[in-house]
């Protein structure tokens, strides 16, 4: 047979994609589930690492039925809100409505560009909320997990994680959980002009929203920055309006009264 | 037989090593090298895929229509690369390895090698030999990796597969985690293997 | 007791080592056998001793000025003469470690390798090795400076072939082995001021403040502070005048081009000036010259001869690009603070294609004008 004929030539490649489309979209049906569940359970360990609901050493040691449990057991209400800070639908807390990483980047470009973005707020029944950070590290996406105090300005917990940030530099917002641990206890300066700030030297100022820049990782610690800054910004209605901010309302309304 | 055979699985480990020798798939090697425990998986990724693309292709070797060569491995290339990291993103132990390889599994499409030894072996040879000649070259490039990962690892960061090996008065060599210093060490085990090979000497 | 290292000698192998020694300042009774040989009494250990003698100036002040800025940390008062002796004795007590670990390691890298290869020992390394510790922070852990010297020499110097055939400045390469290893240690706010053991720093004291970083970010000091060199940095660079004067020296003796000084002065102030222009800094473009480790980088480690251009218009060209791409990665890097090294280390890489593309366009021409005629 004459390999080298073009008729040949065509149906032979036709049929070798044919083949292979059909084997990759076989297996990705196949997996399919098994790995969203896997980006899912990924997410939630975040998320609670964030929410100090394990240790994050416990959450990446239990697999992913055990996540999903822990995360049914501790979770109180989730929603989305919009820009101006109402809430816009209630989010589920079944597993099947977790927000992933993916759909961060979308609502990141919605919140610079001030149309209607759908912002995720998880409560938990700790009276902690978390919220997600996104933004651009200095090789890719980097995201995280914010943990507020009932307070809504006091952060009880952080997670950072990356795409593909310098090891042994960037990379030591996930790698290093002393970075993580130095936001614990810091408060977000709602209401003003600067949120918060991670600069060298920030915390020789003594300020409490300030966390020192990570030394030889000036642009992922800038990319943080900016990713802290901008979504803050986003929850600032929220958190001032809604009922985050209820319990520092009610203390302020006493104040007056006073 | 029998000794050509050893040859095929020998050669491409001691002699003719892909890394060392024919300095083929050095910027993977760069990459994944920070940590051993991702040098292991990308190794045996590798070793997969190549050897898998070698059996398929020798096994289509006579029906490939000469003009469409390259392009017909390619799409075997990579569809070994893509089940590869299908499977590592699906299985739960496997997903934050994949994670961290990011997208060097899937570059692994772009790796000499396995076009390499396509090419110039699995086309005009029998599937068995084919396939333990990708198995080989697959070794021999996974056998750096995980050295060069070995050094990184414990000098970079005072571990090894994740646990602290060196005590911790250790102070972490930076330089040894950035992407040069592994062509440094490659440099090293080349050295080494041209000492200890005499044939390898340029006259 | 000389026959013994010679030829058939007992003690052969270790002929390397001895004529190392005894050539080290003494000419040796041998003369060339055959052939037509240009000599000059200008040879490379010349060449060495008197771009040695012309570090020393700002070498003595790196000395004095550790402890200078030890005195001032400490909020010790009094006057120069008072402090004078106390302050030198505290900076030899600090250097001094660094210069033992420097030449040893260094040496016995240099020593075994000739050794291994029989070949003469060379005295590159001396030069080498009296610059690390001046281009380094003072508080430099020691087994850090061996480890990069180490480094530097096997990595850069001996699998090229030795002295003369690197391409890059080792005693730079030893620095920037050390930054990108432990940037902890080379860089940031704590590095530059030596103490004793359970000092610490007094919070009121005056003057340079500590608060002073690396390279650029001394800014706030005078910049006659910053040509006298009374400012933490590393030991040798602080202090411009010392470092001029070791310029006029190499300059006059010709040891160093003084095209390259001026090339990397010029690139220096055109970037400064372009970015006074752009508004990308508000430091006028002439305080650029006195920062950081400008001047001894352009005088002691640009010009070094085996690494720099060997044409005359290269020379130029290579001291322009030193010049500039400083400045650059000093505006408009956030990453580095200091682009000195950087900068010398990447025009040393570009010397080699300098050199060929000016020697290539010079034959063209003349080609083209024999041509003509």
């Amino acid at each position: 047979m004459n390999t080298n004929s073009n008729v040949y030539t065509v149906i032979y490649t036709t049929v070798v994609v044919v083949i292979v489309a059909a084997v990759l979209a076989f297996v990705s049906l196949k997996l399919g589930p098994a790995q969203q569940a896997n980006a899912k359970a990924e997410t939630l360990r975040q998320m609670m690492a964030a929410a100090q609901v394990a240790s994050t050493d416990e959450l990446y040691a239990s697999n992913n039925d055990a996540v999903l449990t822990l995360y049914a057991e501790n979770i109180q209400e989730a929603y989305t809100i919009d820009l101006d800070g109402k809430k816009v639908a209630e989010l589920g807390i079944t597993k099947d409505n977790i927000e992933l990483v993916s759909n961060l980047k979308p609502q990141n470009k919605a919140i610079k560009a001030g149309t209607d973005a759908t912002l995720p707020v998880y409560v938990f029944k700790s009276g902690v909320s978390v919220i997600p950070i996104y933004g651009a590290g200095l090789w890719g996406p980097i995201w995280g997990y914010i943990a507020f105090q009932e307070d809504c300005q006091t952060i009880a917990g952080a997670y950072f994680d990356h795409e593909s940030e310098t090891p042994g530099l960037g990379a030591k917002i996930k790698d290093e959980p002393w970075f993580r641990e130095k936001f614990a206890g810091k408060k977000v300066a709602f209401g003003s002009d600067k949120l918060f700030s991670l600069a060298k030297n920030a915390e020789a100022t003594g300020a409490d929203n300030a966390v020192d820049a990570i030394t030889g990782a000036t642009m992922t610690s800038k990319g943080l920055n900016e990713a802290l800054n901008v979504w803050f910004k986003a929850y600032e209605p929220h958190i001032s309006v809604g009922a985050l901010l209820a319990g520092i309302a009610d203390e302020n309304t006493n104040a007056e009264e006073e | 037989m029998a000794q050509k055979l050893k040859d095929t699985i020998l050669n491409p480990i001691l002699k003719g090593n892909p890394i060392t020798v024919l300095v083929l798939g050095i910027c993977s090697s760069l990459a994944v090298t920070v940590q051993l425990k991702g040098a292991i998986v990308m190794a045996l990724s590798v070793t997969i895929v190549t050897a898998l693309s070698s059996l398929v292709c020798s096994l289509l070797r006579n029906t490939i229509p000469n003009r469409v060569r390259i392009i017909v491995q390619l799409v075997v290339v990579a569809l070994m690369v893509i089940l590869v990291d299908q499977i590592l993103k699906a299985g739960e132990g496997t997903y934050a390895i994949d994670k961290q390889l990011s997208v060097y599994i899937g570059l692994i499409i772009t790796n000499c090698i396995v076009m390499g030894r396509i090419e110039a072996f699995a086309l005009g040879n029998k599937p068995i030999p084919s396939f333990l000649d990708g198995l080989a070259n697959g070794i021999g490039y996974g056998l750096i990796l995980i050295v060069v990962a070995f050094f990184r690892e414990l000098l970079g960061s005072g571990t090894l597969l994740g646990f602290q090996v060196l005590p911790a008065s250790y102070v972490p060599n930076n330089l040894v985690i950035l992407p040069p210093f592994a062509l440094i060490l490659l440099g090293c085990i080349i050295w080494v293997h041209r000492a200890c090979d005499k044939d390898l000497q340029e006259k | 007791m000389k026959p013994i290292f010679e030829k058939g000698g007992k003690l052969y192998w270790l002929h390397s080592t001895v004529d190392a020694f005894e050539t080290f300042l003494a000419v040796p009774a041998t003369t060339t056998k055959k052939g037509a040989h240009v000599r000059d009494c200008i040879d490379l250990k010349r060449i060495i001793i008197l771009a040695l003698i012309a570090v020393c100036p700002a070498a003595l002040f790196g000395v004095w000025n550790v402890g200078y800025q030890h005195q001032l940390a400490m909020g010790v008062t009094g006057t120069f003469w008072a402090n004078l002796w106390p302050n030198l004795w505290f900076g030899i007590l600090k250097v001094l470690p660094l210069y033992l670990v420097s030449y040893i390691v260094g040496l016995a890298i240099e020593f075994g390798t000739a050794q291994i290869r029989g070949e003469e020992v060379n005295e590159g390394y001396l030069m080498t090795g009296f610059l690390i510790p001046l281009i380094i922070p003072v508080t430099t852990p020691l087994w850090m400076v061996a480890l990069a010297t180490a480094f530097s020499v096997i990595f850069c110097k001996e699998v090229f072939g030795g002295t003369g055939m690197n391409f890059w400045n080792p005693a730079l390469v030893a620095r920037a082995f050390l930054f990108f290893s432990y940037p902890n240690q080379m860089s940031g706010s704590d590095v530059w001021i030596a103490f004793k053991k359970g000092e610490t720093m007094l919070d009121a004291c005056t003057g340079a403040t500590p608060l002073a970083l690396d390279g650029p970010a001394q800014y706030g000091t005078g910049w006659w502070d910053l040509f006298l060199g009374t400012v933490p940095g590393s030991v040798g660079e602080t202090s411009t005048l010392c470092i001029l004067l070791g310029a006029i020296l190499l300059i006059w003796t010709g040891v160093g081009s003084w095209k390259i000084m001026c090339g990397s002065v010029a690139g220096a102030l055109l970037v400064g000036f372009l970015g006074n222009l752009a508004g990308a800094t508000d430091i006028p473009c002439y305080m650029q010259l006195l920062y950081g480790g400008f001047a001894f980088g352009t005088v002691f480690m640009a010009t070094d001869p085996v690494t720099s251009c060997q044409t005359e218009c290269g020379k130029w060209i290579y001291g322009l690009l030193i010049g500039m791409l400083c400045v650059t990665v000093r505006l408009f890097n956030p990453g580095y603070a200091e682009g000195m090294m950087l900068a010398i280390l990447l025009a040393n890489t570009f010397a080699p294609l300098i050199d060929h593309c000016v020697t290539t366009s010079h034959i063209n021409r003349k080609a083209k004008k024999l041509k003509a005629a």
